[in-house]
């Protein structure tokens, strides 16, 4: 019952940490050394996210890719118990998901079920993580899918806009490796050297587990020690944090036959440990608003104007937009940013966002996918699972002053990136700035 | 002639079916509660209260399936037009305001057989929503202005579809289907005619189909169905009904049957990898709805991890995937076959794809257990598809325009009914021996060693 409908966007901003709501209160417990965090959910699905900590921290760059590879074959090569195909059939049977996913900061094995299921869905999951035989053919075989997602990835217009962001961005840093990888890199990969790769990230010392689900603590505690019971304890593991800053505006294009261009531009965020991080959060949020009202209904400039905060360990703020008139679009965004920055943000638009926040937080715990997915994110990010729940609180106490204030500190230097049409782009007007002031007013 | 008599017989038994329902009580889920107010606005509320929100939704039986080439993209544009200006927020800007002031997420869609708007709140907010929402539907405001802004913006959403080249086979492979009549399969539209469109056509649209008597108001959330009914009363009871119903007024033509099979290769550099799409027109839920919910089901088997289909295209690595959808419709919904082919082997993985279709007529093209493993899934698909309060009045009115409400709360256990003969038949009306329209879209410089059009056409 596919269904094919055009959507207009929704005006909020995206991308920033998703809040997660107790309704049953959430516990955490530790089973042999592994913290596995658990969020009753008052239905009948169970959603376990197990996280391996790291992501490109753990491979160099001539190896982007592994982990994702890695992910992949856990359930598409087959355990010691099942090969492929009747591992893959099992599943069917119950309609429940186990799926491998890497990003830039950690790697997350996830599962999905009917309670009713559990058992029978526990029993192959524990043999995806535990014991995954990376069969030759298989991985072969998986190679030419990795090969072709990402090929078809490149084919979408946003992905591929987002890709070229990070790669001229984060250029010279760690953070440029694509945890998807090349496909030069992917089809070079072998069976053995992934399962090597796999079995060494593997560790408890990198994981910790998420239910969200109506099980008894007695049952998870024997079922996540049976789990563990053939992982080894590995060295710690601490992300490593660093600051995000672009020295001056840049412009890269890439000519391409696209209907319209595509033009997304990356600045500072706070690190997650920054005292202004929720203000920064909240005034990228109400800047999204601005940038939506201001680009698209003021000026008809794009279907999809979008602003948002996007955390990790290196934190960035981006922008974006699909436009027939680039040159127009940055002088609107630099009136826009100027304006911002010298009027600052209102009281209403602050206590307005508190509310939008509330509808977010419970609108995220309508579904056990979106809560565990929170509660992994604040993990990750700040060590701290109960932040998912506490946000409402953290984001009461923020101020027009620390919004404001915020704003100016980061949004600095952009380094800009545009897919299509090169002739209709004047590179020099996001390099030096629209408002002729003497310095580029989006300058810090 | 034998195969003549057999197509009269079912046609006939399937309108029986139809007649049947069509006098059959209201069936609703627990938890829903149904009324039709006196100006013919039918309203539903769905208790749930899994979290302290409420979202409201209208839905009108609008979008491409009332366009010509006139009108084509234009359902879509009125969309758009509902959340710029209206009599209570006469700017966006007011408008935006007004949603930030409630702490909204909102949206709207405009599919082939419905146009819906939806906002989500906190559940103290449903009456204020209401009203809002009663403001935007009935009393919109079309400034030249505003619309020449808003026309750029809608198609600037065509240009980024076209972008992309899996749609723009999508749009190429419809244009063949649905031959004259694309347009009303088409929501996104032409060019030419976003870009031209005034305010008169805004109300062309609005006065003949935006009425009570045309439209469904669900209510759901954690809220009590007498209040929530009561809101609704008072604030849409007196939208006045325009007195006819729109789609008998303005009957929706027939579709005209594909003539004959027709392949063909497009090439396009955005294209990094080839894709393959197939497709026939399927079943209606007016003429035949039984086939409607066997189409489901064969689906899901032939996109079980055992089945052949996959067996012989993704498990052998011909195909990184292969999917078959039938997009449920009131009139002639569309069989597709999606291929993403290994781009060494597309020759190999277009003759093994036209193999196994040639094959579904076979009673042994699937087993016994795994049409009892694909209702499973069904089954367990019921239980996702409703975890997610807010997505419920979506999911309701999609299935109140294009099948009925009892279609809806039977669904699950319709699939649970079916039989080896349902699918037998779906397949044998609609896809084995019929012919279809199918299309690849390939990267000039791959296409220089595939050389699509040497195997990809019609035999």
């Amino acid at each position: 019952m596919k269904k094919y409908i055009y959507t207009l966007l929704i005006a909020s901003a995206i991308g920033s940490i998703k809040p997660a709501m107790a309704q049953t209160k959430a516990y955490e417990t530790t089973v042999d050394g592994v913290k596995v965090i658990v969020q009753p959910s008052g239905n009948d699905i169970v959603e376990i996210q197990t996280v391996i900590r790291g992501g490109i921290d753990s491979y160099p760059a001539s190896k982007m890719g592994i982990e994702a590879m890695a992910m992949r074959a856990l359930t598409e090569c087959g355990t010691a118990k099942h090969d492929k195909n009747s591992f893959k059939n099992e599943l069917d049977k119950v309609s429940a998901s186990i799926s491998g996913n890497t990003g830039k900061d950690y790697a997350t094995i996830s599962m999905s079920c009917v309670k009713s299921d559990f058992n029978t869905v526990w029993q192959l999951y524990t043999e995806a993580i535990t014991e995954p035989k990376f069969d030759t053919t298989e991985f072969t075989r998986i190679k030419q899918d990795a090969i072709n997602d990402l090929r078809a990835n490149e084919s979408q217009p946003d992905a591929s806009i987002d890709k070229m962001a990070n790669k001229v961005a984060f250029a010279g840093r760690d953070y440029a490796k694509e945890p998807q990888g090349t496909p030069e890199i992917i089809s070079s990969l072998t069976a053995a050297e992934t399962k090597a790769y796999y079995n060494s990230v593997l560790t408890k010392s990198r994981l910790f587990i998420v239910i969200v689900g109506d099980l008894n603590q007695a049952d998870i505690e024997s079922k996540v020690k049976g789990l563990l019971s053939t992982i080894k304890k590995g060295a710690p593991y601490t992300m490593n944090a660093s600051f995000f800053r672009a020295y001056n505006n840049s412009f890269n294009e890439e000519s391409k036959e696209l209907a319209t261009n595509y033009v997304e531009g990356v600045t500072s965020g706070p690190q997650v440990s920054a005292p202004d991080y929720y203000a920064f959060q909240i005034a990228m949020r109400i800047f999204a608003d601005r940038h939506f009202l201001d680009v698209r209904t003021n000026n008809g400039l794009s279907y999809a104007p979008q602003a948002w905060f996007s955390p990790g360990s290196i934190s960035v703020a981006k922008f974006s937009v699909s436009t027939t008139q680039p040159n127009k679009y940055i002088a609107v965004f630099d009136k826009l940013v100027d304006s911002t920055k010298r009027n600052g943000f209102t009281a209403a638009e602050l206590a307005d966002k508190k509310v939008a926040y509330l509808t977010g937080f419970y609108y995220k715990n309508e579904t056990n996918g979106a809560q565990a997915g929170s509660i992994v994110a604040s993990e990750v990010l700040f060590n701290d699972w109960r932040r998912s729940l506490t946000l409402i609180d953290n984001v009461k106490k923020v101020t027009l002053t620390d919004i404001n204030n915020a704003f100016v500190k980061y949004i600095g230097n952009i380094v800009w990136v545009y897919q299509g049409d090169t002739k209709k782009v004047d590179p020099t007007l996001y390099k030096n700035g629209t408002l002729h002031q003497g310095d580029n007013p989006v300058n810090n | 002639m034998t195969s003549k008599l057999i197509k009269s017989i079912t046609l006939s038994m399937a309108l029986l079916f139809i007649a049947a329902g069509s006098f059959a009580q209201l069936r609703l889920p627990a938890g829903y509660y149904y009324k039709k107010l006196p100006n013919g606005l039918q309203v539903v509320v769905i208790e749930n209260s899994k979290v302290p929100l409420a979202t409201v939704e209208i839905a009108v039986k609008n979008g491409s399936f009332t366009e010509d080439s006139v009108y084509n993209g234009l359902s879509h544009l009125f969309e758009h037009m509902f959340f710029k200006a209206n009599k209570d927020y006469p700017t966006q800007a007011q408008f935006l305001k007004r949603t930030q002031e409630l702490g909204a997420i909102w949206n709207g869609t405009t599919g082939s057989e419905r146009v819906n708007y939806f906002f989500t709140f906190d559940t103290d907010s449903l009456y204020q929503g209401l009203k809002f929402l009663n403001a935007a539907i009935r009393f919109p405001i079309y400034r030249v202005e505003d619309m020449k802004k808003e026309r750029v913006v809608v198609d600037g959403e065509f240009q980024r579809m076209e972008s992309n080249p899996f749609s723009q086979l999508y749009i190429a492979v419809n244009k063949k289907v649905w031959g004259d009549l694309f347009t009303r399969k088409n929501p996104i539209g032409i060019h030419e005619i976003i870009n031209t469109a005034t305010p008169e056509k805004m109300m062309v649209i609005k006065n003949k189909y935006y009425f009570p008597n045309n439209s469904l108001l669900t209510i759901c959330g954690d809220v009590k169905h007498e209040q929530a009914f009561a809101m609704a009363e008072k604030i849409f009871g007196d939208w006045e009904s325009s007195g006819f119903d729109p789609i008998t007024k303005f009957p929706i033509p027939k579709f005209k049957p594909i003539e004959k099979t027709d392949l063909f290769v497009k090439e396009s550099s955005l294209a990094r990898v080839p894709f393959i799409m197939y497709e026939w027109q399927g079943p209606s839920y007016e003429t035949d709805s039984a086939s409607t919910i066997a189409a489901d089901v064969f689906s899901t088997i032939v996109g079980l991890n055992s089945s052949k289909l996959q067996q012989a295209l993704v498990d052998k690595g011909l195909a990184s995937s292969v999917s078959v959808d039938y997009n449920t419709s009131r009139y002639t919904g569309p069989i597709e076959v999606s291929v993403v082919p290994n781009p060494n082997k597309v020759k190999e993985c277009y003759y093994e794809l036209n193999k196994q279709i040639n094959m579904w007529g076979q009673a042994d093209y699937y087993t016994d257990e795994q049409l009892k493993d694909a209702k499973a899934i069904l089954l367990r698909n019921d239980e996702y598809a409703k975890e997610k309060p807010s997505s419920l009045p979506s999911q309701l009115s999609y299935s109140w325009a294009s099948t009925s409400l009892n279609y809806y709360t039977d669904n699950t256990d319709d699939y649970q009914k079916v039989t080896r003969e349902d699918i037998k038949r779906y397949l044998d009306t609609y896809v084995v021996g019929k012919p279809f329209v199918g299309g690849i879209i390939i990267n000039p410089e791959l296409n220089k060693t595939v050389n699509a059009a040497s195997f990809f056409a019609a035999q």
